[in-house]
């Protein structure tokens, strides 16, 4: 009887042992105190000027394989340089010293690592060793600006002369839309503004220099890149053997469309437009 | 129709009282708990009952239960590209509903119908007033040991519950569908806070479903008709009870911790 009893309390205090253990697991394993223990590594320093959503444990890539993880992440004393510590598998010891550490992102939304590009030096990155090329994580607004700003043309080439529309309805057109022809990018608006004598809108569109041979009766028309999707101005080539000019008003417009004014049209299949004939008066 | 009225009536008044009894018994379970110091023996027996013994399915449905919302996760969140944030929605919906209330369901399934039919039939067979005839005070040798195993199991079990859900979501994630063993853990030990998701949720939430599931247990067991039928009326009543009361009170402890 009492040999059953003494197994009873060894079993109970095995159970509480085993209750307090996996408490103290999900405590330390899986919860913000988490501990960096890993196997053979080695520690290399490299400096970002930003580091954007980079956490520790974070993966270290090369070539897209896996080699370690982010250490820590802390600030350089006095200066607003992010001191990133990488920890690499000591099988990978054979970087170039002057590869380059950049921040990268796995998807549009997913989760940020640091990816290792190879150098071409012969000397190899030495334990505590520094990274010295870095590129750091681009903030999504600037990229999302490029991507819907000026949609990739280079500001700076050549420069830019400017042109104006004046739209009876802009939309949803805002400055550092793209002024696209044939669906390519050529510039982008600088200035939306409401005209106060011509009561309508006026669009300051600065165009690349090297589109210098756009006929001046050209039309500009204000689209919608698919249903949901940003406006922009596109410009449909005339017939003129005249060029515009800096400072040239474009005459031939076409407002955007309403989605209102679209569904207005189907339901009641026709009915006379209020605003359609500005250049011919009436039908 | 006043018979009906009548009727409805007394079903009514029934849950008033039942529920009245219950809070009574409480009470008295309470006043028993420095009386049942002297059978402490029986306490641990009863956690080895309780606790100890019930190791098993709640291991075996922890790590099914984390690797079956880590394939749903999964499957999921692919659509979105986020498959690495399955591992800290596993970690956080384990820790904040599923461990507790799943592991008190199962807690009421194993160990209160266990509780409720011994001691219902402790009480059809007289062993109750035996017990009381020899000057051993029924409350402090068979009711309070069971409460305070089921109070100290509860949370010892949630934990372990806890742990293999994690090791399952890892299993599958990781091992299975790939997702990079360092994300997983980062992403998780990112969001889980130790105060508000481990304390708040797994011990807090598993202590009080603990009291609440071995109370209606052994007020079950006490109070059957001394009958087989009874028996079996009250078992049946502890788990339909257990899990409202779990449910329902996992829902206000929720809107009050979060």
């Amino acid at each position: 009887m009492s040999q059953q009893r003494s197994s009873y309390a060894v079993g109970t205090g095995l159970f509480i042992v085993l209750g307090f253990a996996a408490l103290a697991y999900l405590a330390t394993q899986t919860s913000s105190v988490a501990n960096v223990h890993q196997g053979d590594s080695y520690v290399v320093d490299t400096h970002f000027t930003n580091v954007g959503q980079l956490k520790e444990r974070a993966p270290v890539k090369i070539a897209g394989v896996r080699v370690g993880q982010v250490q820590s992440i802390d600030l350089t004393p006095g200066q607003d340089v992010a001191d990133v510590k990488l920890s690499i598998d000591k099988r990978y010891d054979h970087i170039p010293l002057d590869s380059v550490a950049t921040i990268y992102t796995s998807g549009l939304l997913g989760d940020q690592y640091v990816g290792i590009d190879y150098g071409s030096s012969k000397q190899l990155l030495a334990a505590n060793g520094t990274l010295a090329r870095t590129k750091s994580s681009e903030p999504l607004e600037e990229m999302l600006g490029k991507f819907f700003g000026a949609g990739g043309v280079a500001d700076d080439i050549g420069g830019t002369y400017t042109v104006t529309a004046n739209f009876s309805n802009v939309g949803t057109l805002s400055p550092g839309a793209p002024v696209k022809m044939a669906g390519v990018p050529i510039g982008s608006v600088q200035s939306v503004v409401a005209d106060p004598l011509k009561l309508n809108a006026k669009v300051v569109m600065a165009i690349d220099k090297r589109f210098n041979q756009i006929p001046d009766d050209s039309a500009a028309a204000v689209f919608t890149s698919g249903l949901i999707g940003t406006q922009y101005v596109s410009i449909q080539p005339g017939g003129s053997p005249d060029p515009l000019k800096n400072g040239d008003e474009m005459i031939l417009t076409q407002s955007a469309m309403q989605l209102e004014d679209l569904i207005g049209k189907f339901l009641v299949n026709g009915s006379s437009s209020d605003n359609k004939g500005a250049g011919n008066g009436g039908k | 129709m006043s018979e009906r009225l009548r009727q409805h009536d007394n079903v009514v008044i029934q849950s008033l009282a039942q529920i009245g009894n219950c809070g009574l018994f409480l009470l008295a379970l309470l006043r028993a708990v420095p009386r049942s110091l002297r059978y402490m023996r029986e306490t641990v027996r009863q956690l080895w009952f309780l606790g100890a013994m019930s190791l098993t399915i709640i291991m075996v449905c922890g790590l099914f239960v984390g690797m079956v919302l880590m394939l749903q996760l999964y499957h999921v969140l692919s659509i979105f590209g986020g498959t690495s944030a399955s591992g800290m929605v596993v970690a956080l919906s384990v820790y904040r509903e599923l461990g507790p209330v799943v592991t008190a369901l199962l807690f009421a399934g194993r160990a209160g119908t266990s509780i409720t039919a011994e001691i219902g039939l402790m009480r059809a067979t007289d062993q109750i007033d035996a017990m009381e005839m020899m000057a051993v005070d029924p409350m402090a040798y068979v009711a309070t040991p069971r409460f305070l195993a089921g109070l100290v199991a509860m949370p010892l079990l949630c934990c372990v519950f806890c742990a293999m859900a994690i090791f399952g979501g890892h299993l599958v994630g990781v091992t299975w569908l790939g997702i990079d063993n360092g994300t997983f853990w980062a992403n998780m030990t990112s969001v889980v806070e130790v105060r508000t998701d481990i304390v708040n949720g797994v011990l807090f939430k598993s202590l009080a479903f603990g009291a609440v599931v071995s109370l209606i247990a052994v007020f079950q067991g006490f109070t059957t008709p001394p009958t087989s039928e009874g028996v079996a009326y009250a078992t049946t009543r502890t788990v339909v009870a257990s899990s409202i009361a779990i449910l329902a009170l996992d829902f206000v402890l929720t809107a009050f911790l979060m």
